[in-house]
């Protein structure tokens, strides 16, 4: 349990300087004992205020290095109170640090920390809150160097990283502010590089991203959140649009090898870092298709393939060879590649539906699908696929909808959601099941199937049970029970259950590598590392964490890029400090739900123009058009750029 | 519209306004220092912080968005603390140079203490002592008087779109660079410059030369296009210090290029020549304009009129080339009058004037920023018309506009094209032909403007059902996919601006090329409404006027035929006036012929501004006498038996008309240069000379100009000193569609195209020292490709010949050509490249051969 010297983080002053026993756990803080190898944590300090578990760092030395590596490091320079307030208090810190300090210095300390409030940003301004805790709350330590009485020790060393409440939710840690910033400034090629630092399929993300980001966006807690996923797709398709060049050159080659299992968003992603290091990637896919999941599981009319495809080719470009139709256990096996190639990463996902658990699931009844995600790809792969005219989808997640509204798409006369709760409870996107609704999907809520019906083979009807919602379970979300009795029979020719996936892990019993895998059938990987249990071989994306998010797959596939290379060139897997920050701001939270922005809100976030439901219906073209240029300008203007820059000192 | 309160005053203001722009509609004035209008608002420098209630933070007015029932405090004790603090900050090691800062008496930064009050300095960091950079032409950085208030990287990136600055670097350390840290290479157009609020950005050629407040301001217009900017000349003791122009006033919105900016060193030049000669020997005006009158007269009695032959210029405004005309035929007898524009301007005027009633463009070039889609075809916009590039800028980068670029080599527009469309040269044709085919299958051509106006709409549709697709996709040498794509962008928008330029008005067959542009901006609907428009464009600054006023034989000022519309002329200026009348080639054949004996050149010069000036060269020396009225000394003065002296823009003054119908007044800032006189005074002496009873003067002139041609009668006087002629507006079914189709291409292995660059304005800016420190001299550009071929490296001389000559010229790599294409600018003396262009072209196969 590690006890808490002094906090001002969370708006509470917990000092226990003269004793007491409050611990980290009990203040809901959540951060790592030791950073990396390097040592203990002693301190954080950052933009809501200061942590001290050690009471051997100086504070007024922490506060000195903090603002000086705020000024020297990161202040954009774009406002006259950040620039150059920051510059002075770096040097009345540097001056007190120095013996040199006057009394009147603290009033000058707090009188910028008052102007820092007009800041343009966040960065600066909120960089200068923990100074404040300092100077009100170890104001003796002051006096102690100002009067020569002691001098301010640094600490052994101080690790710094610069974070945003929207960049530590994305899983792929873009740099959301830059990004944004670059759209207001019209500079639509510097907002893609920014976007492609962190993440290479901007068409994609810009697309069908569930945007995590904007749940954590500090512009909501004034009116709406910004519209930052759809600000991806503008810069990306500014690109596109104008049959630019990407700018990116492939790293110098180096003389190792990777395997990638997989072209779906973590085995591109993974592919596309280790290509801009020079290594020689080859991506072995199942499929016909780049694209994973994203290409088979998403339908045309949420992400046109052309453009998925163009992200793909992207990658390609930068020297990465994919070998398509070759599956992974059947083609070649996981050992083949480890012996052929220098490291191997495995992305191949989660392509398996979960059986419902129904009667007459296993009796292969003409008109009776395997599951969803297989349905989807029949049709996304152009594979003859015969789609009933009254089609009946179990489920209440994306790939639900998808399936309704594809069954649509292929001629249903009707289609029906079958789910077990309400609306309110579905884990699909609100906006795809109003989507779906618009284009004519019926729902049926609370009803749950318990057999096929099937005459001479062929599924002629699903029988169902109501359900009743009950306590609340573990999700929060009101468990549903079946009313026992309500039993009828909804007439359907054709059932899709679409209830779940999972990996297809069947190559991994081929030859002992000792990849372990999980009860949820994933494989086990080091957790921030991503190798798995057998050396040399990494794992990310749904295959490592379960049917996730492609943003998700992007996050795990840069960081296995990142510890790979590492491992390929020095031989070990460790993680450098933009991963560890990465990490620690992320135990850390950097987004409070709670703050009280002082700021007028009022301004709506832009919107996508949609083609309207009867018209879309009927063809697999793109239904969200392109915002506007000049709405994507209008909308990059109101993000309050929350940058903040978080600090610890190893003892 | 929304509400709010502003100081207690109750201010209505559009959805999506900002406070400051509502402060400002109020009369209420909020002090700001990183505001700029004309680009996107950047909240730096903070002074213009704001209270609005319900906020705990104050708020920044430049950039927050009024809303619905706001209420806003501008002036507080805690607003003015703000203020005062924050300029105490921008003052923390700002260097206290003022009495050596060109900016002094002019920096926002002073006026920015005075108003808040900043006597002391509270706050202090050690100075890091930024370093002047030095290396840049033109342009100094003193990064330690700069606020970062971006305006320069804004206006670069957003009005210019050079997008050459960047801030490099974090906190105090940061500073205003290039992208690569490289030595400045941009457009050079000084708008920087101008958009600094203290010194930090400077004029070279400027700096340290005068105090601002010593300078005269003179508002007059810039001649060194056809855009004609309206600028300000800052005057002191007789010479041109500066030139600048004012943000929001004027039409060009403060926004000047190089020539503009830079070049209007030129006046001065060292070369400016200052007494008239007669062979050679300096002489009284007296005895110069007896040489040029009695020989003219001594020649026009014994040979009749049609002996004499006159060129004149762009660089003359309407008054002289109205003058000029009329000297000719009124007072020597001859319609031996031509100009430059023959081979360009009057091309585009002859054609659209059958195709279309148009005599230039069709709108106003600040329809462009207005239009969804535009087309730049055949034309270096950026270096011919940069005005004209602006608004393009504005309409792709602000206003959602789609750009297509239609061009045998990159410009700077392509870069920011959706759709390039890279021909084959001499392909045009089949271009325009092909883009107005796929418009009308894609179903997306203004149908409603075709059948309301077009005379012809049978053979519009006959003649492009007829079209080969095939044939034009191997003739351009595109994809059907890249046709198609482009066809979609203009056909989709519902307001097209169609811009077409100098590579195509001054190429071989380029009558029919317009021809084929006119029936595309028809098929587009370019040519209604306030938004889009049909826009030629022509480099010299007034070549709209020249032709207005007739300086050519078919026709009188205002466009009356020369053949059919003579009575009323002869009648007013009571003369009959000769018959037939030679073009600027039949002079040429004239001259060689030796039935053309005298010529007099106002403001031009063949040497180097005409194709085959070679064959001009050799022609001009069998001339009995070639008079020569020009502002500098160069080969074609010291050929002339008479030169006398003209005075620049700056010098005179009288209208000039934009190449978007503007007339606009010069002003004389300075007396004319030493012994030189302005053309129109030049003009009128030798005019009374030869017809004693009528002295011209300017008022009468213009009068008659009205009156008697109908030019300009249609006009209205603007408050910012521009007249404004009426636009056109077609009448129904009177616009006909020109069945052209393409020639067959000859194809060579390596051609020359000659033409203008950004950095030259004629022949004017190889006088300008700023200029020639940017672009020093003629070269010529090969691809990459066409380099490594013939095994040619930068700066290698190398002979290029063709049937019409043969000139030396280093080379230049450069990356915007295709293959085969060769380019060389056409303004300077040293490498004549117009001597190698056959008549009637601007490009030409070459042989090209080390040397």
């Amino acid at each position: 349990m590690t006890q808490v010297i002094f906090s001002s983080l969370g708006k509470n002053i917990v000092d226990q300087r003269q004793g007491g026993e409050i611990d980290l756990a009990s203040l809901k803080l959540k951060l790592p004992e030791t950073y990396q190898d390097a040592g203990k944590i002693g301190a954080f300090i950052g933009w809501d205020g200061l942590l001290v578990l050690d009471r051997g760092v100086n504070v007024v030395a922490l506060a000195a290095e903090y603002i000086k590596r705020v000024q020297e490091k990161y202040c954009c320079a774009k406002c006259t109170p950040g620039k150059k307030g920051t510059r002075v208090l770096q040097e009345t810190l540097r001056r007190i640090v120095g013996g040199q300090g006057r009394e009147e210095d603290l009033g000058t300390i707090e009188a910028l920390g008052e102007l820092l409030k007009s800041c343009k940003c966040t960065l600066c301004m909120t960089s200068v809150k923990p100074i404040l805790d300092s100077v009100k709350h170890f104001r003796d330590d002051y006096m102690a160097c100002i009067r020569g009485q002691s001098k301010a020790q640094p600490a052994r060393d101080y690790r710094d990283k610069l974070t945003a409440p929207c960049m530590d939710r994305c899983p792929a840690h873009i740099d959301i502010p830059a990004y944004v910033e670059h759209i207001k400034d019209y500079r639509y090629d510097e907002s893609l590089s920014a976007i492609r630092r962190n993440m290479p399929i901007p068409a994609v993300c810009g697309r069908v991203c569930p945007h995590p980001c904007e749940s954590a966006c500090r512009r909501a807690l004034v009116d709406e959140p910004i519209s930052i996923m759809v600000l991806k797709r503008v810069a990306s398709d500014h690109e596109w649009m104008h049959q630019k060049q990407p700018p990116m050159i492939p790293g110098t080659a180096k003389n190792k090898t990777v395997a990638v299992v997989g072209a779906g968003p973590a085995g591109l992603t993974c592919a596309y870092y280790l290509a801009l290091e020079g290594y020689k990637v080859t991506i072995f896919e199942a499929m016909s298709e780049p694209g994973g999941t994203v290409a088979v599981g998403i339908p045309d009319y949420r992400q046109p393939r052309h453009l998925l495809r163009r992200d793909a080719e992207i990658i390609e470009a930068l020297g990465v060879e994919i070998r398509y139709n070759t599956r992974l256990g059947t083609d070649v096996s996981l050992k083949e590649l480890k012996v052929q190639f220098d490291g191997v990463f495995v992305g191949v996902g989660a392509h398996k539906s979960k059986p419902m658990g129904v009667e007459g699931e296993d009796a292969g009844y003409d008109g009776f699908s395997k599951g969803g995600i297989d349905y989807l790809r029949a049709v996304a792969l152009g594979q003859s696929v015969e789609t009933g005219k009254r089609v009946v989808v179990v489920g209440g997640g994306n790939t639900a909808i998808d399936c309704v509204r594809v069954a649509l798409r292929e001629g249903a006369e009707e289609s029906i959601l079958i789910y077990r709760r309400t609306r309110k409870e579905m884990p699909a996107e609100p906006y795809e099941v109003d989507d779906a609704d618009e284009e004519g999907v019926r729902f049926e809520f609370l009803v749950n199937p318990t057999r096929i019906v099937a005459e001479n083979g062929k599924v002629v009807g699903l029988e169902l049970v109501k359900m009743i919602l009950g306590e609340p379970d573990d999700s929060g979300r009101r468990r549903p029970q079946p009313d026992p009795g309500s039993e009828f029979i909804l007439p359907c020719d054709m059932v899709i259950p679409a209830i779940g996936q999972e990996p297809d892990l069947g190559f991994l019993d081929q030859g002992d590598l000792g990849v372990q895998t999980t009860r949820w059938n994933t494989i086990v990987a080091k957790e921030g590392i991503l190798m798995t249990d057998c050396e040399g071989v990494f794992a990310g994306g749904d295959c490592e964490i379960g049917p996730m998010t492609v943003v998700a797959a992007v996050g795990g596939g840069r960081r296995a890029a990142r510890t790979m290379d590492r491992w390929l060139s020095e031989g070990k897997t460790y993680l450098d400090d933009e991963d560890s920050m990465e990490d620690l701001f992320c135990a850390l939270k950097v987004f409070d739900a709670d703050e009280e922005v002082g700021i007028l809100g009022g301004l709506h976030r832009e919107h996508q123009p949609k083609v309207s439901g009867a018209e879309r219906a009927k063809n697999y073209d793109e239904i969200e058009l392109a915002m506007s240029e000049s709405q994507a300008v209008r909308e990059a203007q109101r993000c309050l750029r929350c940058y903040r820059v978080g600090m610890v000192a190893l003892s | 519209m929304l509400s709010l309160k502003i100081d207690g005053n109750d201010i209505q203001i559009e959805k999506g306004a900002t406070i400051l722009a509502a402060a400002e509609k109020a009369g209420i004035r909020i002090p700001t220092l990183c505001y700029l209008k004309k680009i996107s608002p950047t909240g730096a420098c903070r002074i213009c912080v704001v209270e609005v209630q319900g906020c705990t933070e104050p708020m920044t007015a430049c950039n927050t968005p009024a809303i619905e029932g706001m209420v806003v405090t501008t002036q507080s004790e805690k607003l003015a603390r703000i203020r005062r603090q924050v300029v105490e900050l921008l003052l923390v090691n700002h260097p206290l140079d003022c009495p050596v800062c060109d900016a002094a008496g002019e920096c926002d930064l002073q006026e920015s203490c005075v108003e808040n009050g900043v006597v002391t300095q509270p706050f202090s960091a050690e100075d890091l002592g930024l370093e002047s950079i030095e290396s840049w032409p033109l342009i100094q950085q003193v990064p330690s008087r700069c606020i970062l208030c971006e305006k320069c990287v804004k206006v670069c990136h957003e009005v210019v779109g050079a997008s050459a600055l960047v801030v490099r670097d974090c906190g105090e350390k940061a500073f205003i660079d290039t992208h690569d840290g490289a030595p400045l290479s941009c457009e050079f157009c000084g708008n920087c410059v101008e958009a600094c609020p203290t010194g930090t950005l400077i004029s070279k050629p400027f700096k340290h030369s005068a105090r601002p407040w010593a300078l005269s301001q003179v508002p007059s217009v810039c001649s060194t296009c056809g855009c004609q900017c309206q600028i300000d000349y800052g005057v002191m003791g007789g010479k041109v210090m500066r030139v600048t122009s004012q943000d929001g006033v004027t039409r060009n919105d403060g926004n000047l290029c190089i020539g503009g900016y830079f070049g209007h060193d030129a006046i001065h030049a060292p070369s400016r020549l200052s007494a008239p000669t007669v062979a050679g020997e300096v002489v009284t005006w007296q005895r110069a304009l007896d040489e040029v009158s009695s020989a003219l007269r001594t020649l026009t009695d014994s040979e009749g009129g049609a002996a004499v032959a006159g060129l004149s210029s762009p660089q003359l405004s309407n008054e002289e080339n109205y003058l000029f005309q009329k000297l000719f035929r009124v007072a020597l007898g001859s319609n031996n009058i031509d100009s430059e524009a023959r081979f360009g301007a009057l091309r585009t005027l002859q054609t659209l004037q059958r195709t279309l009633g148009l005599h230039g463009a069709s709108n106003r070039i600040e329809s462009i920023a207005l239009a969804e889609a535009v087309l730049v075809f055949g034309a270096d916009v950026t270096a011919e018309a940069p005005a004209v590039d602006w608004q393009i800028g504005l309409a792709c980068r602000k206003n959602d506009a789609k750009l297509v670029v239609a061009t045998m080599r990159r410009t700077k527009l392509s870069a920011q094209a959706n759709s390039r469309l890279g021909y084959r040269p001499g392909s045009e044709v089949a271009l325009a032909n092909a883009l107005c085919r796929l418009i009308l299958d894609e179903g997306l051509a203004d149908q409603s403007f075709i059948d309301r106006f077009c005379e012809n709409p049978d053979e519009l549709s006959s003649h492009l059902a007829a079209l080969d697709l095939d044939l034009a996709v191997s003739v351009t040498g595109l994809s059907l996919e890249a046709l198609r794509d482009a066809a979609r962008l203009l056909g989709q928008a519902s307001s097209v601006a169609l811009v077409f330029g100098a590579d195509l008005i001054k190429s071989e067959g380029a009558e029919a090329k317009i021809a084929a542009l006119s029936n595309l901006a028809m098929i587009t609907g370019a040519l209604h409404g306030e938004a889009g428009g049909l826009f030629p464009l022509d480099e010299k600054p007034n070549t709209q006027g020249l032709l207005d006023q007739g300086v050519y034989p078919e026709a009188l000022p205002g466009y009356h035929p020369y053949g059919s519309s003579r009575a009323p002329f002869e009648k007013a200026w009571n003369v009959s006036l000769p018959e037939g009348g030679l073009d600027a080639t039949g002079i040429l054949e004239g001259i060689e012929a030796g039935t053309i004996k005298a010529l007099y050149l106002a403001g031009t010069n063949p040497l180097v501004s005409f194709p085959q000036s070679a064959r001009w060269a050799s022609a001009l020396k069998k001339l009995d006498l070639l008079v020569v009225q020009d502002l500098y000394d160069s080969p074609l003065t010291r050929m002339a038996h008479v030169v006398l002296p003209a005075s620049s823009g700056a010098e005179k003054s009288g209208t000039l008309t934009s190449l978007d119908h503007r007339i606009n007044s010069l002003n004389a800032a300075i007396a004319p240069l030493g012994d030189s006189r302005s053309d129109f005074h030049i003009l009128a002496h030798l005019y009374g000379m030869l017809r004693p009873a009528e002295t011209p003067c300017m008022e009468s002139l213009r009068k008659e100009m009205k009156s008697l041609c109908g030019l300009y009668a249609d006009t209205a006087f603007s408050i910012s000193g521009q007249w404004l002629k009426q636009m056109y507006s077609p009448e129904a079914k009177s616009l006909e569609y020109a069945p052209v189709d393409q020639s067959e291409l000859v194809q060579n292995d390596l051609e020359l195209l000659s033409g203008k660059i950004l950095y030259h304005f004629g022949t004017t800016t190889t006088h300008s020292k700023a200029c020639l420190t940017v672009f020093p001299a003629g070269a010529v550009a090969v691809s990459p490709e066409d380099a490594e071929k013939m095994g040619l490296s930068p700066r290698q001389n190398v002979r290029l010949s063709s049937s019409e000559g043969a000139i030396d010229a280093p080379v230049g790599i450069c990356d915007s050509l295709p293959q085969g294409l060769l380019f060389a600018p056409h303004h300077f003396e040293g490498v004549a490249v117009q001597g190698l262009m056959p008549a009637g072209s601007n490009r030409v196969a070459v042989q090209l051969s080390k040397i």
